[in-house]
């Protein structure tokens, strides 16, 4: 289940971070982890349905 | 010559150029009552970063020295003007609203947009407050103090250009450059009830501003008169290479068209853009479009969608962009920035990567409603200008976050790179203002638009009131 708002924990964020190679104080994990699922909550609203494959995003040069 | 002594029509920029230009107007006179206005004015709003008066003096006396000489020191001659606290000013840092930033080298030329606006006579008389960083829409910075709406002290200016578009509309400067990456000069110019023009993305060469969103930043001016802004505008167009999005394309001048009686097609947006505006956006919409003579209704129906992907994309990037500073010193960040950026940092890829294909895809279908319309009406905000430190405003009856949706009905649009004047209505106790809509690179039709709107009374900036 995709993790939202109400779902996203201290120790997820923590985790993503260490992935990222960013270290986040502890007294900014509160509103980092309030955004991400903000964010995560607006990206699913473009997620599904999958779009059409040959939608580009390239930079596309005209001759 | 005193301004006092020679009584001149000082009601709009191209009025005030011909007086310095004719001689009956001294410009150095002229910008030391810019200059004291902004010094009694600017301690409650909280405009201005810096005032810039040496340099202003300079510039001013050499306008003068070129009208006593004989020649003529440009179609902005003597014109008082600031700018947004991103755009590089030669000899100063460019903060961007941040204090990051004042480890920066300062800057050793002025962005090429104040380069072009200086060579047609205008004189910069400061910098201007905004959101750090240009990520917010109120203008409300941890560093440098929240910037007060000249119309009501307790509401925010809007943001990010919030100093700017509060200083216009103040009488501070007769006009002023933003930046808007999300609505940072419409939702401003709506909330401070004055015109603001974002062009087509890769219309005026960003050389010398400091980024934000680098796929959505835009540049553009914000003025009280629509001609105003038609001659600012361009003054400024032009191809630049220092920016690498700048296109090749030919410089469309506006400013001899707006007499022209608006006869193109136009439709009021209607789904979303009439869902999230309340009661004043959506008359102040009405009457636009009754002036414009549109009838029709057409909805984007992915519109909410593009808003979302608009929101990903610029958290994802900004963090991108702030990595480094965020990674050694985000205690230095405004806290409301700093959460955001970091949050942009840990994004999955998949939903970045479906942010910017979706781009591609919602742009298509707006490029669409323009085979059968010149132009499309919408509102700029869902609301007036809040209060300063509201921390929820009203949206289709519910309680939002003020800083994250104040942008809601501007983000889809800049999304796309299209582009938009947001046109102040006095509609109600504050005014709101609604943009007007055209396909890529037909700057010259919202112009048109617009001139049409303020002739007929409709969309009207106020006089500087403070």
């Amino acid at each position: 289940m995709r993790p939202g708002e109400d779902d996203l924990t201290r120790d997820d964020v923590t985790r993503l971070a260490n992935m990222a190679g960013l270290k986040i104080d502890p007294a900014h994990l509160p509103g980092v982890v309030r955004n991400l699922g903000l964010l995560l909550d607006q990206a699913a609203l473009f997620m599904d349905p999958p779009l059409d494959p040959l939608v580009e995003p390239a930079p596309v040069y005209r001759p | 010559m005193m301004l006092l002594d020679h009584p001149v029509d000082l009601s709009g920029v191209a009025a005030i150029a011909r007086a310095v230009r004719e001689g009956r107007l001294s410009a150095r006179a002229l910008v030391e009552s810019r200059l004291a206005r902004i010094e009694e004015i600017n301690p409650r709003l909280n405009a201005f970063t810096e005032i810039l008066g040496n340099r202003a003096r300079r510039e001013a006396d050499a306008v003068d020295a070129l009208v006593a000489a004989g020649r003529d020191p440009g179609p902005l001659a003597g014109v008082p003007f600031g700018v947004k606290d991103n755009y590089d000013v030669a000899g100063r840092v460019t903060t961007a609203g941040s204090i990051i930033n004042r480890d920066l080298p300062a800057a050793a030329i002025d962005a090429v947009l104040l380069q072009r606006l200086t060579r047609a006579g205008a004189v910069l008389v400061g910098t201007q407050n905004m959101d750090e960083y240009a990520y917010g829409f109120t203008t409300e910075n941890a560093h440098y103090g929240a910037t007060h709406n000249p119309l009501d002290t307790a509401r925010s200016a809007g943001g990010s250009s919030g100093g700017s578009a509060a200083s216009v509309a103040a009488g501070l400067c007769d006009f002023a450059l933003g930046t808007d990456t999300n609505g940072s000069i419409r939702v401003p110019a709506s909330f401070c009830g004055i015109f603001g023009l974002k062009p087509t993305y890769g219309r005026l060469p960003r050389t010398g501003t400091f980024p934000f969103v680098h796929e959505i930043d835009h540049l553009g001016p914000f003025a009280r008169s629509v001609a105003d802004l038609a001659l600012v505008y361009d003054m400024v167009q032009g191809f630049d290479a220092g920016d690498a999005a700048c296109a090749e394309e030919a410089v469309r001048p506006t400013r001899h068209g707006l007499d022209a009686p608006w006869v193109g097609e136009a439709a009021i947006l209607d789904g979303w853009f009439a869902d999230m505006a309340d009661a004043q956006g959506r008359a102040a919409v009405s009457a636009v479009a009754q002036a414009l003579g549109a009838t029709g209704r057409i909805s984007l129906a992915q519109a909410h969608k593009a808003r979302a992907a608009a929101f990903v994309t610029t958290s994802a990037s900004g963090g991108n962009l702030h990595f480094a500073s965020l990674e050694a010193r985000a205690g230095d960040f405004d806290p409301a920035t700093r959460d955001r950026l970091l949050a942009g940092c840990l994004l999955p890829a998949n939903a970045v990567l479906q942010a910017q294909r979706f781009r591609t895809m919602f742009r298509e279908q707006v490029l669409d409603a323009f085979r059968h319309h010149d132009l499309l009406i919408a509102p700029a905000t869902p609301c007036t200008a809040p209060l300063l430190g509201q921390a929820t405003i009203d949206v289709a009856g519910q309680a939002v976050p003020t800083r994250a949706n104040v942008g809601l009905l501007t983000q889809p649009l800049s999304f796309v790179g299209l582009p938009v004047v947001a046109v102040p209505v006095r509609n109600g106790a504050l005014p709101i203002g609604v943009q007007l809509i055209a396909p890529p690179w037909r700057e010259d039709l919202v112009l048109q638009a617009a001139a049409q709107l303020e002739r007929v009374g409709v969309a009207q900036a106020g006089d500087g009131v403070c």
